[in-house]
């Protein structure tokens, strides 16, 4: 049962990849399918009750567990809801936490790697060591105190998914910011005696984005993964209706008798992230070809 | 190595099976079976048995300590049951037997009791076991001083070695439960020397007088006992009154429940606890595989309803909380079929339990709509009662991970409170003592394990509230329940006692200040090959009776 | 170069005390009672409360108890558990040896499965290996790790018998936590790989030497590969981080031990001396990996080695 879920979309995939293989590249396949599911999958965050055909909150008890059907796409879960349903609500909050834990985590190592790579000396000497230090701790420590302490908020879980994310980002802009830096553009730049505000804005930032925004963009998906984690370490917050990551952890006891319940909401994870890194990937070979291993091999 | 073991076990098993089949009879597979080996079952394999063996028994968590006097844990106390003895046995009826204790007296005016102790006992590092001994127990208990421990001996003032083997237990008031105490787990009598030996790392080297002697403990993994080879004080309640038939118990500590249950299933471990409901139907159906449910006693898990905070004060507003919450949807929806539903704040196992309450309580929305009417809350915009611009708020607090389905109830509550107009703001957490320090719930679920009604004392008396030590999550403060409590736990006529605790599950009731919700069943699966596992009156497993079969 | 390295093993133990220090502080500013927290549903009165605080030495002002902490530090005195009260090290220390054979393990797994699929990917560009070997790639990136761990146990476990379910007994108990984990890493090396042997497919060495007359598997597996690995092994000393963040779940899956569980119990109990030496002990470990994987540059690629 399990079997046929997960291979279904790499068979469908594989099947369509050979009726079109005179026009479409594979990689370009590749692309289409996760442009198509993180556009549903977005317009099902933004407006899931055009999707849905049940209301999430609707608890049956005379239809629990009732496997995939015409009327339940999906089945139902042990409260009787109708898991299709869950999964298209589901998507509201988890991509919340994936895209705000990156615009957050983001933004703030962003800044510190710029003013450490473009300011250098002392300052970028300080704030490196200091990420260096962040590094040492492992993200999930970060997480895991930032949940606990501040309590289940989805406010609070995306910080503490941020926090462990700080380091990465900071690296990345820190070594982009670097190469940028001494190009003849630049130079010549300042050489006509331009403003160093509007050097870096004009010239050094706009140059210097490209692996960090497909480090952003590869992000939102591990950040969802984080959060997922998170829930199943008990951390997570419960609402009425739950992100992708707390159908599945608190549905995970039901896999052996109700496979559905569980099954969906992380094949709908899976398949997000997936795409997501899969158009993060189309991103890094479009803008910067040449250095494409840069995001990870990047700093100090 | 293991694997093969397993499928020489597989090819063992596939005759016993046949065996068993034709002993079963019928084959139905019922789903709630507390005791599914029938008696005569047990006496024909049991003669098949051999002697040895270890017995694996995987928990869903770690207990804290293994001092059986500074823990709080039941998980704990399955764990530390096999290494301590108590001095008294109480059955599964609630009635008291002799066990290291070989007579007792207690005085006229219920403030003394005396106990003559067995003189043929001896601890599992060779320390005598002595009235000495016993009184340096419950100085480590008010010494060390955290756990259960001190909470079961209530108005204990001294304790007296009257000689080598006599010890007087002096009360400041009369305390009638304090037999049950003392027959409990968390009163197991540990070594004295061992104490001194050891200090404050006792609880990971405990000595006692129990059929099972502590070999090991690697945290997160697993404890190790050994069988006590001069052990022969076997409780009343056994069968065996020698040497346990068991080498080994290795408890494996596994938290993840589709890991533990599917260790079980894989033969790689023989018993392992906490099945969820769903897979109680699966398991039955495994030919290998028996589920063995025991009622716990002590409080039903119930809802408090904190009566301090507005509007929950008014006793209509919790009315129409209690008429609107269906307890039998949520039992039968969560726990399908598996958990009793609960009437009264005490389980019906526990002495004094008020049968009359129950099917007293029927769901009735009309009548809920109608008190919040009453109280002038009126029906809002987006379907909540408002009053003076507030919106009709219940602050519902649940502890996280998800325990027994806890999490899931407070989300049908969700739902059911909606149609009246009730917004629950869930907060469901890990840390609960915070917003319970600081009042900030208006309802909260909790059950509790103990052997005496007297259990109320701490839920409902007006000085046991959280932040003075206490467990009175609905904050009552009458002095009346008081005084009916102090009487409970002082009387020593067993129907008096009744009338009392029935007095006070009904004012909860009458006062909505509780919504009963299920009594719990300890769930073990366990491999067919083990036999001779029984459970106490308060649900622990006992193992000191049980063989494996070959 | 032992005069590098010698730099470098200072530098590291500065970021390993800083790492600790930071670690105090957070702990200390995010909010939460440790000792309420101890107390873990054994309610007992304000004035225990009051005394256990005093006890240790947590009504004393942050600064006094940075100092105390840091000067136990200098002197290798981690302390106590305030939950158990057994010493951090000896604690720690028996965890220790099983989170480091799970990472090992998992890197090894990504290493090895993120390498393979990464150069076939990049040999057999743009074909249906390249898409295939892609997409599981990816897909090992993409699903959170409790979940794949929970399906591995079920298939390889419950249903087939090949590996025992739990603890940590024995090299079979490691294959599935190992995968699980590794999976994660090799979908980042697969990446890694293929572009990074595309990249050094087209450059001029690689064309003379065809053109030298080698075969293209001695071309690809001798040459192009060798330079393909760096990449490879920086990504693995960034990712002992994320693997050992992963162990918290995978230990939990598979009811392993090991200082992932130990690390989440004591942030959820605010078990400071235990949350202290457990990050002392990572910060050790991601230091040293980093140092062993700039090392191993220089064997790889003989040119890092001549420049030093």
């Amino acid at each position: 049962m399990k079997e046929t879920t997960i291979t279904k979309p790499l068979g469908t995939t594989v099947h369509l990849h050979r009726y079109r293989l005179r026009r479409l590249e594979p990689s370009q396949f590749f692309l289409f399918g996760a442009g198509l599911v993180v556009l549903f999958l977005t317009i099902c965050a933004i407006a899931p009750q055009w999707v849905a055909p049940y209301a999430p909150t609707m608890i049956d008890p005379t239809n629990l567990l009732q496997p995939p059907s015409a009327s339940h796409l999906f089945g139902t879960d042990y409260f009787g809801r109708d898991v299709f349903t869950l999964v298209v609500y589901g998507s509201r909050d988890s991509l919340l936490i994936g895209l705000a834990s990156v615009v957050v985590g983001g933004v703030l190592g962003g800044v510190l790697g710029a003013i450490s790579g473009y300011v250098g000396g002392l300052v970028d000497l300080i704030i490196m060591r200091f990420i260096e230090v962040l590094m040492t701790i492992p993200g999930i420590l970060l997480a895991l105190a930032i949940a606990a302490a501040l309590g289940p908020s989805t406010l609070n879980i995306i910080l503490a998914i941020a926090s462990g994310t700080i380091p990465r980002y900071a690296r990345v802009m820190r070594s982009s910011i670097l190469t940028v830096k001494h190009r003849s553009y630049v130079l010549a730049s300042r050489s006509i005696g331009s403003s160093e505000f509007r050097i870096f804005w004009r010239h050094v930032l706009p140059n210097s984005t490209a692996p960090f925004l497909v480090m952003a963009t590869i992000g939102i998906g591990t950040s969802i993964l984080t959060g997922s984690g998170l829930s199943f370490l008990g951390l997570g917050v419960i609402k009425e209706i739950p992100d992708w990551g707390t159908v599945l952890s608190q549905g995970r006891g039901y896999l052996t008798v109700a496979w559905w319940v569980c099954t969906f909401p992380g094949l709908a994870i899976a398949l997000f992230v997936l795409s997501v890194n899969v158009i993060g990937d189309r991103i890094r070979d479009v803008l910067d070809p040449k250095k494409s291993n840069g995001s990870f091999t990047g700093g100090s | 190595m293991k694997i093969e073991r397993s499928n020489k076990w597989i090819n063992h098993t596939a005759l016993s099976l046949m065996t068993a089949a034709l002993l079963a009879g019928c084959g139905s597979n019922q789903v709630q079976s507390p005791n599914p080996s029938a008696p005569a079952d047990q006496t024909a394999a049991s003669a098949g048995n051999e002697q040895g063996g270890e017995l694996t028994y995987a928990l869903a968590t770690s207990p804290d300590t293994l001092d059986a006097g500074a823990s709080g844990f039941a998980v704990s106390h399955r764990v530390f049951r096999n290494i301590f003895d108590s001095l008294v046995f109480q059955a599964k009826e609630g009635t008291f037997q002799p066990w290291l204790a070989s007579s007792w007296t207690k005085s006229e005016d219920g403030k003394e009791y005396t106990f003559k102790l067995r003189t043929d006992v001896t601890f599992q590092d060779g320390t005598p076991f002595n009235a000495a001994a016993v009184k340096a127990n419950f100085d480590h208990i008010f010494a060390a001083g955290r756990g259960q421990s001190r909470s079961l001996l209530g108005t204990f003032s001294s304790a007296e070695v009257v000689d080598e083997h006599t010890i007087k237990i002096i009360l400041s008031e009369p305390f009638e439960p304090l037999l049950a105490g003392l027959g409990s787990g968390f009163l197991g009598i540990s070594s004295p020397k061992a104490f001194e030996q050891y200090g404050d790392q006792y609880g990971k080297h405990p000595v006692g007088t129990g059929p099972f002697k502590f070999v090991s403990w690697t945290e997160n993994d697993q404890i190790v006992l050994e069988k006590n080879p001069d052990y022969k004080w076997g409780p009343p309640g056994a069968d065996n009154k020698g040497p346990s038939q068991l080498d080994k118990i290795t408890f494996k500590i596994i938290p993840e429940e589709a890991t533990r249950i599917g260790s079980v299933q894989s033969g790689q471990v023989l018993v392992a606890e906490t099945v969820p409901p769903q897979l109680i139907t699966a398991l039955n159906n495994d030919p290998n595989i028996a589920v063995d449910q025991s009622i716990t006693n002590g409080t039903a898990f119930s809802l408090y309803i904190n009566t301090k905070n507005e509007p929950w004060n008014e006793i209509k507003a919790r009315q129409a909380v209690q008429l609107a919450v269906d307890v039998d949807t949520i039992v039968q929806t969560l726990y399908l079929g598996t958990y009793e539903r609960a009437w009264s704040a005490l389980t019906p196992g526990i002495l004094g339990y008020d049968s009359s309450l129950e099917n007293k309580v029927k769901p009735d929305i009309a009548k809920a709509n109608q008190l919040l009417d009453e109280l002038g809350w009126k029906q809002g915009g987006d379907g909540i009662r408002e009053k003076d611009g507030q919106k009709l708020i219940l602050r519902y607090l649940d502890g996280s991970p998800n325990r027994e389905k806890r999490n899931d109830i407070a989300a049908i509550v969700q739902q059911q409170l909606k149609q009246i107009g009730v917004q629950v703001n869930l907060n469901i957490t890990k840390d609960t003592n915070t917003p319970i320090t600081n009042g900030e719930y208006d309802i909260f679920g909790n059950s509790q394990v103990k052997a005496d009604p007297d259990i109320l004392r701490n839920l409902l008396r007006s000085d046991k509230v959280f932040t003075k030590g206490g467990t009175n999550w609905s904050n009552v403060a009458d002095p009346e329940i008081d005084e009916l409590l102090d009487q409970g736990a002082s009387e020593s006529d067993p129907q008096k006692r009744k009338e009392i605790y029935a007095q006070i599950q009904q004012y909860m009731i009458d006062r909505a200040i509780i919504l009963p919700i299920y009594v719990f069943p300890y769930t073990v699966a366990h491999s067919k090959k083990v036999e001779g596992l029984k459970f106490d009156l308060l649900g622990y497993p006992l193992l000191y009776d049980v063989t494996i079969r070959k | 170069m032992t005069g590098t390295i010698a730099t470098r093993l200072l530098t590291s133990l500065l970021v390993v005390i800083g790492s600790s220090m930071l670690v105090f502080v957070i702990m200390f500013v995010l909010p939460g009672d440790p000792v309420l927290q101890m107390l873990d549903g054994n309610a007992t009165t304000p004035e225990a409360i009051e005394q256990m605080r005093q006890q240790l030495g947590l009504d004393q002002p942050f600064y006094v108890q940075f100092m105390q902490y840091f000067l136990q530090l200098l002197q290798g005195d981690f302390g106590a558990s305030r939950i158990d009260s057994t010493p951090v090290l000896p604690k720690i220390l028996a965890h220790v040896p099983a989170t480091l054979a799970l990472t090992a393990v998992s890197a090894a797994v990504s290493v090895l499965v993120g390498t393979i699929l990464g150069v076939l990917s990049a040999i057999h560009r743009n074909g249906i290996i390249d898409l295939t070997a892609r997409f599981v790639g990816l897909f090992g990136i993409s699903m959170p790790t409790f979940w794949t761990g929970i399906l591995l146990l079920l298939l390889f476990s419950i249903h087939l018998g090949l590996f025992p379910i739990a603890g940590s007994d024995g090299w079979k108990t490691l294959v599935l936590p190992g995968i699980t984990l590794g999976l994660v890493g090799a979908g980042f090396i697969v990446r890694m790989v293929r572009n990074t042997m595309l990249e050094v497919i087209s450059e001029p060495f690689i064309v003379t030497l065809r053109s030298k007359g080698l075969t293209e598997r001695v071309v690809m597996y001798k040459h192009a590969l060798r330079n393909a690995l760096i990449p490879a092994l920086t990504m693995m000393g960034v990712m002992v981080g994320e693997l050992l963040s992963g162990t918290v779940v995978v230990e939990t899956v598979f009811a392993r031990q090991g200082i992932g569980r130990i690390l989440a119990d004591a942030i959820m109990s605010k078990d400071m001396p235990v949350v202290q030496g457990v990050v002392f002990f990572t910060a050790i470990i991601y230091v040293l990996v980093n140092l062993l994987v700039d090392v191993s540059y220089s064997f790889v690629d003989p040119r890092i080695r001549r420049s030093q």
